[in-house]
């Protein structure tokens, strides 16, 4: 299973979005500042929009899923309960995996912010499609729901899952680390290799790397047994 | 100087606070009451009891910037300047110092480029920044951002906090989902379940959080 990115070309007004590259199964972080194209790439990806050249192939894959950035982008009934059954899934199993027990027969729009994005994520999760395209998943969430939206990102046996985030605390274990500047896609290459020359490491990171350590993967609890490793 | 007294107001529940610093962040889990708090203290709602005071007054009688997180939900106008021309058009400012105070905001917030632009064509972080441009246009006695951090990279995350820095408000209040940003904060209040569980600088409010995944980042590899 992966999906190939040939010489993709893409613009809208001034902004031209190009990108080559493979996405093998495993879990890839695409980080970037605002407006460098995640969103757009998440699209291109996900075959939303099309490409003026090249294309997105896609090999082996055969269910494909976006979360998209906004929670209420992706909302079309008029209850919970039957917002996740419109996902082919089981009220009960992601009412209790998003903790939003005994919120079934509310109107989606009624939810917090952070509890709507719980909702659509758990469903995006549960469906376990080939291709997992999740873009800012953890955007609106507390940290608790976030250390849990990694938990179900790495409980993911197969499959290809691709994150657009500049999520700057709580990250999952990664295989592979993408960075998009101004539209460009670049490659940084398998962890922990990557991990020294991504630029947009997040600060506790960042300041891991300064002090001499060299972290397996990129979270917090790398960063500090990282430190430890150096620091005795 | 904040003052609330008595508050209710649906899972609310802060008998008495008085906050004097200027830069506050609001933190907790979501649904912990923390968007209700910044929508009764800018007076968007009315309590259903208590007061909250702002400066002395009530808050509709103090000029409020607000920042939500969704930009989508209160971004009015298609294009990016009558977006931010809207907060000085509504106030009836004639057209000239309305341009200029368009100009400014938005040289502000880093985002000249994008007066021309249409909203719908925006990435989800740069509609925060025209959400902040606007906001600031009106030159805020009390600025309020509700988690509008949360779609911004790390760069455009310092720019806002730069600017909200350098804001003439006299408070700012900050929801945040980033501990780090809220350990640059003057005074800190952290909320569960629609009380303020626990309030005071950075120092004492981390300290009561150290087992908690609310720590800051920064805090937990520097020791």
């Amino acid at each position: 299973m992966r999906v190939d990115l040939e010489d993709l070309l893409f613009s809208r007004g001034p902004f031209s979005l190009r990108g080559s590259g493979t996405f093998e199964e495993g879990v890839h972080l695409v980080s970037g500042p605002v407006g460098s194209g995640k969103s757009t790439l998440a699209l291109l990806l996900a075959k939303l929009l099309l490409p003026e050249s090249g294309a997105v192939r896609q090999h082996n894959v055969s269910s494909a899923l976006l979360l998209l950035q906004f929670p209420e982008h992706q909302i079309t009934c008029p209850t919970v309960a039957e917002e996740i059954r419109s996902w082919g899934l089981a009220p009960e199993d992601v009412l209790a995996q998003a903790d939003l027990l005994r919120r079934g027969d509310d109107d989606p729009f009624h939810l917090s912010r952070g509890e709507l994005k719980r909702l659509v994520l758990a469903c995006t999760l549960m469906r376990n499609p080939d291709l997992l395209m999740l873009d800012e998943p953890f955007s609106s969430l507390d940290c608790t729901a976030k250390r849990k939206a990694c938990r179900m990102i790495e409980e993911r046996k197969e499959g290809i899952t691709i994150i657009f985030s500049h999520e700057r605390a709580v990250l999952p274990r990664v295989d592979a680390l993408w960075e998009m500047e101004a539209g460009s896609l670049t490659a940084c290459g398998s962890v922990p290799g990557a991990i020294p020359r991504w630029r947009h490491a997040p600060p506790y990171l960042r300041y891991a790397l300064d002090e001499g350590a060299r972290p397996e993967n990129i979270r917090l609890a790398d960063a500090r047994e990282a430190l430890c490793r150096i620091r005795g | 100087m904040i003052r609330i007294t008595g508050l209710r107001h649906r899972l609310l529940d802060i008998p008495d606070l008085t906050v004097g610093a200027r830069h506050i962040a609001v933190i907790g889990p979501n649904g912990s009451g923390k968007t209700t708090l910044l929508t009764v203290c800018s007076g968007i709602e009315e309590p259903e009891a208590g007061s909250v005071r702002l400066l002395d007054r009530p808050p509709s009688a103090v000029k409020v910037g607000w920042v939500g997180e969704f930009p989508d939900r209160t971004l009015l106008f298609s294009r990016v300047y009558d977006e931010i021309a809207s907060t000085p058009r509504f106030r009836h400012r004639p057209c000239r110092e309305t341009d200029e105070l368009v100009r400014a905001a938005a040289r502000t917030v880093g985002i000249p480029h994008l007066l021309d632009a249409k909203v719908s064509a925006l990435s989800g972080g740069e509609k925060a920044l025209v959400a902040l441009a606007a906001a600031c246009a009106g030159d805020p006695e009390v600025l309020v951002l509700d988690e509008a951090d949360s779609h911004l990279d790390g760069v455009t995350a310092e720019r806002v906090g730069r600017v909200v820095q350098e804001a003439t408000a006299a408070h700012v209040l900050w929801c945040t989902q980033s501990m780090d940003t809220a350990a640059r904060a003057d005074y800190l209040l952290f909320m569960e379940s629609g009380a303020v569980r626990h309030h005071g600088t950075p120092e004492e409010v981390f300290a009561r959080l150290e087992e908690t995944c609310f720590y800051p980042t920064m805090w937990r590899v520097r020791r």
